[in-house]
């Protein structure tokens, strides 16, 4: 909370509603006259010095008014949502925790309830009781109890599937005291925060009302029905209008900037984990990089051991010109208070013509950082620090963001890992490709653009491209879905494919159809390829050479068989050994067999 | 896309009942008797009992229900407890107001917030961005109906430039009509605009940071076009989705906004007819409230089966 309070919306919120708050307890002893008091002899006085916002038709004070206004509003506020809460949150968790028919039913219920705007219910609600307080507050909570209902009922719905419900249900507690003991608290914070949002929405509600004469009567104040007598007199007094809107419009959004400081504050344990977990990064790295000086020659001093030797950029013969070189890449996440997180450091790699580099490494080891620096796809907040990165002796590293865009598509293509979110779920893929197409040539027709994206469609194996050409995404299978992602990458014939887990969500048979796709079109086109991959039988199958990274730093890099066969670094070796049927000889023959073990 | 739309339809119906069940039992709530609320201090327990057979209030409850549908079917309302004059004639003559204003005002919502959602969604964390997001909190903290007084006491009242008594029917004078209604209509944009650009802005950046929008990058589409063509279309999916809801604030606002405007709308006669708890008419403005609302829900879950192809039944 007091690192929240640092945040100038945060303080306002604060400040104001404890303004608001204060005022209202003591209007008796801040307003300089009782609400009713009127002073006949002064009627619709205009500013002056007895009255600082003038006087009303009968010479009641208006500043009087509006601090005594401030108690209607809160006090009107506070107990609708109270009433909103009391009916919307059992409700919700009813709903929620039963499921079946009386999901079915309420959620059907709810949705009806759409059709009509809330403050119709308050309508009617004053329609059928009359006027009053008690009246006007029921009125607005059921405005809002259809909210607290949905929302409590989303959130009963996942916390009721998760661990400890069900394994609270299994030792034998009953429904109501699941529901109030191990539900409800997780419920508190987001209620939280969605009550202090609805004060200042109920605020507004009780002002409309009050506007329109559907509130409380004349001799109780409300910013509302102070507006309402400010509408008779727009020619002769206009600012009578300023004083109770501003009042309205600050308190509702201080409530609702109330309600996001809280969300931040609840929220805040989720982002100190996050940075202790940067932390972690960062002495981890330390910490290994000492040991790694003992196992290994200094990254810097080459690790490229690979067949060719290290990557030094020298040209042997020019099939083996590396067509993609990083050198030295160091990748950070610049964090909020100014310090940094290194994500990769001092990565260095080569890729030659017709060649499969494997990128290998456990999850947050960095190896899709260094795809997406190689890409200039970076996320916001995260930037290439130090390093070379050339695509075909061209320097990447310098190029405007324009120049870069040019190069894309023409030099590099890549395939992500999920295949349903590699394609735009709202647009046909043929639409996708012929995007694809003519921004590689704006000059093509419709019709060509066409018969090119077919023609791609049928090179990477997707069967009656014509058809397929008119359907969505969803209408294509994990495989399928992935053959037309690289399909889209292959548009612009590039030269390098980087495949970023691209077959890790597919199930073993539809892997390998991919993966043989993939060394037939390097092949028949020569590309070179990074198969980014924390799968070693993957790794295995399909590369020429690997790279191993672990926690953002290049641990060992050389051929295929060697590094699996003979690891340098003990990592690797670790690695290999988590994954039986890869350390065997024939590295070829690993993933079926390994696969099996998985699933056994 | 016609199963859909038959579909849709047919939900419509059960939806429509409900609401009618649960409007035509609002008589049944009131403590005591609509008959003695409407006589008031003058009441008498025979000119009480009089008043209710008129109304039917002495008929079971079921036999008035069929003949309350029959008649809403047939366009009967009932008449006025109040006035005397038929529900549906009044409804006609307010109907149109309320459309208008409702129209105006989420046509302009939906500019100002599909505007500002795609230009901030493109450059979240910029200076631009924040003040265009920070205007939009602002948007919805603000009452709707200070907003219209402030703009009528400026636009109207000081300056001229439109007229104070607003409402010119539109068959009259389409001209006129169009002044009339710009005021109440930006009044309404403005609330419902502030919901659509914060919708719309979460869902371009969330389609801009989704690995399609790489996978286009990667393939040398250039940003102009990823954010025309994907971005905009992405997003709209969810800006649709709640479209509906929106609609329906915005009539529910539009009952307030009228009074700053003196428009002859709904919100006019709802407004003396819930003091006067004339039931008749609450009864009809809240079923014609649904059916508009149902009706527009109609058209945008087409529209949403137009844009997301997986909302179409297969």
């Amino acid at each position: 909370m007091r690192t929240a309070l640092r945040q100038p919306t945060a303080l306002f919120a604060v400040v104001v509603v404890t303004v608001v708050v204060v005022v209202a307890i003591a209007a008796p002893l801040i307003a300089p006259y009782a609400p009713e008091a009127k002073d006949f002899t002064a009627p619709l006085s205009g500013p002056t010095a007895a009255h600082p916002l003038g006087t009303d038709d009968l010479g009641g004070d208006l500043l009087s008014q509006l601090i005594h206004a401030a108690r209607t509003a809160l006090l009107v506020a506070v107990g609708s949502v109270v009433v909103a809460m009391l009916i919307g949150v059992p409700l919700g968790l009813v709903l929620g925790y039963r499921g079946g028919w009386y999901d079915r039913i309420g959620s059907r219920g709810l949705d009806i309830a759409d059709a009509l705007p809330g403050l119709m219910i308050g309508f009617v609600v004053i329609a059928i009781l009359g006027q009053g307080m008690a009246v006007l507050i029921l009125a607005i909570g059921l405005v809002f109890c259809m909210n607290f209902a949905r929302l409590t009922r989303a959130i009963t719905l996942t916390e009721r599937n998760k661990g400890y419900v069900e394994s609270a249900r299994v030792s034998g507690l009953n429904a109501p005291r699941i529901l109030f003991s191990q539900v409800l608290p997780n419920l508190a914070g987001p209620l939280v925060v969605q009550a202090a949002v609805f004060l200042g929405s109920a605020i507004k509600v009780e002002a409309a009302l009050s506007f329109l004469g559907l509130g409380l009567g004349d001799e109780q104040p409300s910013w509302g029905g102070m507006l309402g007598f400010a509408t008779q007199h727009t020619a002769d007094h206009p600012e009578m209008a300023l004083a109770p809107g501003i009042a309205i419009c600050v308190t509702v959004l201080a409530f609702s900037l109330l309600g996001d400081t809280i969300n931040d504050t609840l929220s805040g344990s989720r982002m100190r984990r996050t940075k202790i977990l940067g932390r972690v990064l960062l002495d981890g790295d330390g910490a290994r990089s000492g040991s790694a000086d003992a196992a290994l020659p200094p990254a810097s001093a080459g690790t490229d051991d690979g067949p060719v030797g290290p990557d030094t950029g020298s040209v042997e013969d020019s099939a083996g010109e590396p067509v993609l070189a990083v050198r030295h890449a160091d990748i950070v996440a610049d964090r909020p208070d100014g310090g940094v997180v290194r994500l990769v450091h001092d990565a260095s790699l080569t890729v030659r013509r017709g060649e499969i580099l494997g990128l290998l490494g456990e999850s947050g080891s960095g190896k899709s950082m260094l795809a997406k620096a190689i890409l200039g796809l970076l996320p916001a907040g995260v930037r290439l620090a130090g390093g070379a990165i050339t695509l075909n002796g061209t320097e990447l590293t310098d190029r405007s963001p324009a120049q870069l865009a040019a190069l894309r598509g023409t030099g590099m293509g890549v395939v992500f890992q999920n295949p349903q979110a590699n394609l735009s779920p709202v647009h046909t893929v043929g639409r996708q490709l012929t995007d694809v197409v003519r921004a590689h040539d704006a000059t093509i027709s419709k019709e060509a653009a066409r018969s090119r994206a077919a023609d791609l469609l049928d090179l990477v194996g997707v069967d009656d491209p014509e058809r397929r050409l008119d359907q969505y995404p969803y209408q294509f299978s994990g495989g399928m879905a992935q053959r037309v992602a690289i399909a889209v990458a292959l548009v612009g014939e590039p030269d390098l494919l980087i495949l970023d887990e691209a077959t890790s969500a597919l199930d073993v048979t539809t892997q390998a159809q991919v993966l043989d796709l993939v060394l037939d079109l390097r092949d028949r086109l020569g590309m070179a390829v990074v198969n980014i991959t924390h799968d070693l039988g993957v790794a295995a199958e399909t590369c020429d050479r690997v790279t191993v990274l672990l926690r953002g730093e290049v641990v060992e890099t050389g051929d295929v068989h060697t590094v699996f066969d003979h690891p340098r670094h003990e990592y690797t070796a670790r690695l290999i050994a988590a994954h039986p049927g890869v350390d065997d000889d024939a590295p070829g023959l690993g993933t079926h067999d390994q696969r099996k073990v998985e699933h056994a | 896309m016609g199963k859909l739309i038959a579909y849709r339809l047919l939900f419509a119906v059960p939806q429509l009942l409900v609401i009618a069940v649960v409007v035509f039992s609002l008589t049944y709530l009131v403590p005591g008797s609509p008959a003695a609320a409407m006589l008031g201090a003058a009441a008498t327990p025979e000119s009480i009992a009089q008043v209710e057979a008129q109304m039917g209030l002495d008929r079971p409850a079921p036999e008035r229900f069929a003949e309350w549908i029959g008649g809403l079917l047939t366009g009967d309302l009932g008449t006025s407890f109040r006035s005397g004059v038929p529900v549906a004639e009044l409804l006609a003559r307010h109907v149109p107001a309320t459309l208008s204003v409702v129209a105006g005002g989420m046509l302009v919502a939906l500019v100002l917030g599909v505007g500002a959602g795609v230009w901030t969604g493109t450059r979240p964390g910029t200076p631009g961005d924040r003040v265009v997001t920070g205007g939009t909190v602002l948007g919805l903290a603000v009452p709707e109906f200070w907003l219209g007084l402030l703009l009528t006491t400026l636009f109207a009242v000081q300056l001229g430039w439109v007229p104070i008594v607003a409402w010119t029917p539109l068959t009259d004078d389409p001209l006129g009509w169009a002044r009339g209604i710009a005021l109440p209509s930006i009044t309404l944009g403005v609330t419902g605009g502030a919901m659509i650009a914060r919708q719309t802005r979460a869902a371009v950046v969330a389609s801009l940071a989704a690995p399609y929008t790489d996978t286009l990058t990667a393939a040398g589409v250039p940003r102009a076009t990823i954010v025309a063509r994907y971005g905009v279309k992405n997003a709209l999916v969810p800006v649709l989705a709640s479209a509906g809801v929106t609609l329906a604030i915005l009539i529910g606002v539009s009952f307030v906004v009228e009074k700053v405007f003196s428009l002859p709308g709904l919100g006019s006669i709802m407004l003396s007819s819930v003091i006067a708890q004339d039931f008749p008419v609450v009864q009809g403005v809240v079923m014609v409230t649904a059916v508009l609302v149902i009706a527009v829900n109609l058209v945008l879950d087409i529209c949403y089966g137009l844009i997301n192809p997986q909302a179409r039944p297969q």
